[in-house]
């Protein structure tokens, strides 16, 4: 990865000491989805996790990543000329990237003219992504809204995470931590302090399962919860924790997962968690895959039915945890 | 004017509710067109003269579809024109007596007064072609500077088709003195008048200001005579009438139409039939049947009648019934071309606008019971197309409003209104008294009072008229001129001969683009084009103000303006207080884009030559893909909050601003001020302007008004509105602006469309949001705002266009996807839950 790519190409970032650097994907404005009020979601690259049905397969990896967009392509075979280790090829289907020979240099993004060639991936200074965050700073203040920190999995980079929380936070702006809980408790404690809401994710409660479905087994999440939950309660009562959990058919998207996760949150996040988020599956991240040329397993699965989730939700608000803080959000099927 | 309206599908199509039988028959029959026994078309009068016409062309120089019909319609009006029996002195009098006089027999004695099926206000034929009362010389002289070779239609046809744009002094878009006809009645009108001819000194009597107040007198007097008229029908109809509930009201009726609007109403309901017949017979006196006349702020002045009669006998659903019945007759308006056009005449371009809450004094917001009952009426009567309302907003707008517009807007796709933003209007309006040196006119103490006609045209009331459709330029144009020196980069060729026009310089001469070392050569040569352009359009604009104030006066008008009294002078030759004419600029985003465009690909990157780039214009990008799609994909734009490129943008706003503030129209001493209104010229002007510098073909749209160019809005819409704040004016943060901290260099206002997912305000958490997002936009965004909540076919079209539409988010949980960059399955998939959900 000798190639470092900036939001702004043309000034090259200052990196100093007080000013680490990080590996974002992606700037999302007006974000009205993480968290409360208008926010500005970054997208890091990386993530310990390699859940079965991930919904941004871009930011999995930790480097930059090419992807072709076929629906910009002109056609011009700039890309082909440019690249040095002949790795793109033009076929019926399109560009064709050798992804054992490609370094992910992004030559070719830089040089197509369609912006087709795209490098998901860039390094970024917490000074240059402030400038852009502190842009919606009058939408943030009227809405109640801030910055949130979402991946790929913010805590792979705790420390330009925390630098750049606590610069938000001299500047005024609420926080939030959007985490897989798959960290190490050290860089949770190092982020902690400069975040107002940390949205947790729960995925599954058996340990095997969530072996199964991620890579890791949850004892680490369950310890960073009680971790996040202990730290609200002793140190930081003002924080918001959110509970989410995503809604996957035939894996999460269980009436005993949801009970045994219900039953978790009310026995032991009481009074500390403000909401359980129920996110159904969504599959429109297909061509995302397609494009990275990895391929998904739930590539055919259709969305859930609205009585699917409207049953599931209904266990959550019987399990024990209190109703009012069960939301159930996401798409559904049409033919529903 | 106002902003046209694609076709809504119909799975999208709002229902209306709570409409009592009375209401719903009266909208029904409304909506039954053609087939109506009754209707308002025009109906054209004569003198009998055989020079005589009715059709004024110069109201429609700046509807260029219209063109190729003016000598069809002129005949056509002249055919079936009526011969009205003309007083024994008529070619004695002046031109404006004439008119007065005509106008009135033909609205007291010739046209009939009818009262339709249980309707609670009078006041129902008024579209008019009527005579334009020349006599013979007025007549030769009109036509010869109107058709003759150097007659303004050919020289406006010229300036059309070498895209420069289109000007015309038009009708309608005025906010007449109708609070003072409510509130003190015609009377107070006549006395005042009188008060003005009785002080004429007797040479002056006999001469041009004389003549104007006799006809304004004679004008002052046709409210009440039909108004007596009107009085008798109903007297009549309620003598026949057997259901006894109806026969109150029609009593009651030929009561009140004895009184107003002569006389000050003292109820609700004459506040409203007052008004509407003063109203109704602007668009008689002008031929011109609604376009922009609007009625300011109904909600504030009617608001002290609905307060007494409501504490008195009157229910509040019946002022309901009374506004509903108003709001029928308003879109009666589109009945004028009844019989032409594929949609009965009904389009969206009329916009007789309301104007509802926004600030008063201190920064005090004035919403009242009114402004609900009035968006009741909205929301229950929705869809109907009059009047359009227009919303201000505010810092201290109360929640309660915004909930209630939230809620209209997620029952329907696109908001039934426009939205107005005070703070940066106020700013405007405070930089134009600065300018024009009115501040006695529009200052701190009364600038609260503004309210915009047609769309979103900022204007004072009652006093005020700025030609906010009159002039509209494409800023394009200047961009070209720079690229060739002052020539036009493909030379005309007419449609009908075939001929290709030999190449010649019209601009100035700055120099050959391709000798242009540096940016800034470029950009010097862009400003004199600029400078060129705004000149001759300014030029051009006079003749058709002068054939207006010569030949077309509107002495009823005058009447309902202050200042035409004061100065014995027509509102058409410059008599209103706020004597204005608006420059509305078009194209502004393209512009900024192709001038960054310029700058990034020939001096900045050297990507290719100014003689690639010229040729690359000249082929309409043929052969030169790449180059276009380097130009529209690498090269900075307009929209994206990039404070480089919007400072751009803002260079581009403050030299044509400044730039039209020194001119004034030489027949009416109009002072010409700014504003980005673009109409739809945007899309019709895409086929004739050349290809741009930003990478847009020959064919395609421009931008509209103060939008970014459609699919360059990458960065979301907080990103879009903070870009139209920066360039509008920005703010000073010392609180040094035009008005407090906020700055606007368009006193007219600015047109901002904007397009959402309706998934956006689903539930109420969201719907909190987007108020926020509203609040924010008092803060950091333009003037105006119009909303859309995609549809289905605005998908569609997405998947046809992709690149017009790649700020279009498709927002789930967790996930948020730019709608064209997923895959088509997957597009139909989302098109068809989108249809689904509606």
């Amino acid at each position: 990865m000798s190639h470092v790519k900036t939001i702004t190409k043309d000034t090259s970032p200052i990196q100093t000491q007080q000013a680490p650097s990080g590996m974002i994907v992606h700037l999302q404005r007006f974000s009205t989805e993480d968290g409360p009020g208008i926010r500005t979601t970054v997208f890091f690259k990386g993530c310990p996790l390699r859940c079965l049905w991930c919904h941004n397969p871009e930011s999995i990896a930790t480097g930059p990543q090419i992807q072709w967009l076929e629906n910009k392509c002109i056609g011009c075979g700039t890309c082909i000329k440019t690249c040095q280790l002949g790795c793109l090829t033009k076929s019926e289907q399109g560009i064709v990237i050798d992804r054992k020979v490609c370094t992910n240099c992004g030559d070719c993004a830089e040089t197509c003219p369609a912006n087709a060639m795209e490098l998901l991936g860039k390094r970024v200074s917490v000074d240059e992504l402030l400038d852009e965050l502190t842009k919606d700073q009058t939408y943030y203040e009227k809405s109640g809204g801030g910055v949130t920190l979402s991946g790929g999995e913010p805590m792979m980079q705790p420390d330009f995470a925390a630098a750049l929380l606590s610069r938000l936070k001299e500047k005024g702006i609420n926080t939030a931590l959007d985490t897989c809980g798959v960290c190490s408790t050290k860089a949770l404690e190092e982020v902690l302090p400069h975040t107002d809401i940390v949205l947790f994710d729960l995925k599954e409660a058996d340990p095997e399962k969530h072996y199964n479905f991620t890579g890791h087994d949850n004892q680490k999440v369950f310890d960073n919860l009680f971790h996040v939950r202990d730290y609200i309660l002793n140190q930081a009562p003002q924080k918001m924790l959110w509970i989410r959990t995503p809604l996957i058919p035939e894996a999460t998207a269980t009436s005993e997962n949801i009970l045994s996760l219900g039953m978790f949150i009310a026995n032991n996040l009481k009074g500390v968690v403000q909401r359980w988020e129920l996110c159904a599956f969504n599959n429109l991240c297909r061509d995302k895959y397609r494009r990275l040329g990895i391929a998904w397993q739930y590539d055919n699965t259709p969305l859930m039915t609205r009585a699917a989730i409207q049953e599931l939700e209904q266990c959550a608000k019987l399990s024990g945890v209190d109703p009012r803080i069960v939301i159930a959000t996401g798409a559904t099927r049409i033919t529903d | 004017m106002t902003t046209a309206t694609p076709e809504r599908p119909k799975f999208t199509i709002k229902e209306p509710k709570n409409l009592s039988p009375r209401i719903k028959w009266l909208r029904d029959y409304y909506f039954q067109g053609v087939k109506r026994r009754w209707n308002n078309e025009f109906t054209a009068w004569t003198t009998g003269t055989p020079w005589d016409f009715q059709y004024q062309e110069g109201q429609y120089y700046i509807v260029p579809e219209t063109y190729t019909f003016f000598s069809t319609f002129t005949g056509a009006f002249k055919q079936t024109a009526r011969r009205v029996k003309l007083h024994p002195d008529f070619w004695k009098w002046s031109l404006p007596e004439r008119h007065a006089w005509f106008v009135k027999e033909v609205m007291v004695n010739y046209l009939p007064h009818e009262i339709l099926p249980g309707d609670l206000i009078a006041g129902a034929r008024f579209n008019l072609q009527a005579s334009t009362c020349l006599n013979k010389k007025e007549a030769k002289q009109y036509r010869k500077m109107v058709y003759g070779k150097h007659g303004a239609r050919a020289a406006i046809l010229w300036f059309h088709n070498h895209g420069y744009g289109n000007v015309g002094a038009t009708s309608g878009h005025i906010i007449p003195d109708y609070a003072r006809v409510i509130e003190k009645g015609w009377k107070d009108i006549y006395a005042d008048i009188s008060e003005h001819y009785e002080a004429l000194p007797p040479g002056e009597k006999k001469g041009k200001k004389g003549a104007q107040l006799r006809a304004m007198l004679t004008a002052a007097t046709m409210a009440k005579e039909v108004a007596t008229k009107y009085s008798q029908v109903c007297a009549d109809l309620a003598a026949r009438e057997s259901d006894t509930a109806r026969k109150d009201e029609l009593l009651q009726m030929a009561k009140m139409l004895n009184r107003v609007p002569w006389e000050p109403a003292t109820t609700f309901w004459e506040g409203v039939q007052s008004l509407w017949l003063t109203h109704m017979l602007v668009m008689s006196d002008e031929s011109y049947p609604g376009p922009g006349l609007s009625f300011g702020r109904i909600d504030q002045y009617l608001y002290p009648l609905w307060q007494k009669s409501i504490g008195e006998e009157m229910s509040r659903e019946f002022g309901k019934e009374i506004l509903k019945c108003f709001w029928i007759h308003a879109n009666t308006a589109y009945d004028a071309m009844i019989r032409t056009g594929g949609n009965q005449g009904i389009t969206s371009g009329f916009g007789q606008v309301v104007t509802l809450s926004g600030m008063g004094p201190d920064g005090k917001d004035m919403t009242n019971d009114l402004t609900y009952a009035i968006l009741e009426v909205i929301d229950e009567m929705t869809p109907i197309l009059e009047p359009k309302p227009n919303i201000r907003l505010h810092r201290n707008t109360p929640d309660q409003l915004y909930d209630r517009i939230i809620d209209m807007i997620s029952s329907s796709q696109g908001a039934p209104f426009l939205l107005n933003f005070d703070e940066r209007s106020i700013a405007g309006m405070m930089l134009e008294a600065k300018k024009a040196g009115v501040e006695h006119l529009i200052n701190e103490n009364n600038v609260y009072d503004y309210a915009p006609v047609g769309c979103l045209e900022n204007t004072m009331c009652g006093n005020d008229r700025s030609g906010t459709v009159d002039i509209n330029l494409n800023l394009l144009k200047a961009v070209e001129l720079a690229l060739t020196g002052g020539y036009d980069l493909i030379p005309y060729t007419d449609p009908m001969t075939g001929k290709t026009e030999p190449p010649k310089r019209y601009g100035p001469n700055t120099g050959n683009a391709q000798d242009f070392k540096t940016w800034e050569e470029f950009w010097n040569a862009y400003v004199r084009q600029t400078k060129y352009i705004i000149e001759r359009i300014a030029r051009l604009y006079e003749r058709t103000d002068e054939i207006r104030a010569r030949f077309l006066p509107t002495p009823y008008l005058s009447c309902l303006v202050r200042g035409c009294a004061e100065k014995g002078k027509d509102i058409n030759e410059g008599g209103a207080e706020l004597n204005f004419t608006t420059l509305e600029a078009v194209t502004y985003a393209t512009t900024v884009d192709s001038l960054l465009a310029v700058k990034y690909l020939v001096f900045d990157k050297k990507v290719c030559t100014m003689k690639e780039l010229i040729d690359a214009l000249k082929a309409n990008w043929v052969g030169h893909e790449v180059l276009q799609a380097r130009a529209a994909n690498k090269a900075p734009k307009y929209g994206r909050d990039d404070d480089t490129a919007d400072e751009l943008g803002k260079k581009v706003m403050e030299l044509w601003t400044e730039e039209t503030w020194k001119y004034r129209s030489r027949p009416t001493g109009k002072q010409f001020r700014p504003g980005m209104l673009s109409w739809n010229y945007w899309i019709s002007d895409g086929y004739i302007l050349p290809a741009s510098p930003d990478g847009r073909p020959k064919g395609k749209f421009l931008s509209n008004a103060i939008c970014p160019s459609n699919g360059a809005d990458i960065n979301g819409p907080t990103a879009n509105v903070n870009s139209v704040g920066k360039v509008i004016g920005g703010k000073d943060p010392g609180g040094n602006g035009h008005w407090q901290e906020y700055c606007n260099l368009l006193p007219n206002g600015a047109s901002h469309t904007m397009t959402f997912n309706p998934s956006l305000i689903r539930d109420p958490e969201h719907k909190n949001k987007f108020k926020s997002f509203l609040r924010s936009y008092v803060e950091n965004g333009g003037s105006c705002l119009q909303i859309n909540m995609v549809n289905a076919d605005i998908l569609r079209d997405a998947q046809k266009h992709p690149e017009d539409y790649r700020h279009l988010l498709v927002r789930v949980t967790g996930y948020n996807a730019y709608f064209t960059a997923i895959g088509r399955e997957l597009q139909n998939e989302i098109i068809a839950r989108e249809s689904h959900q509606i």
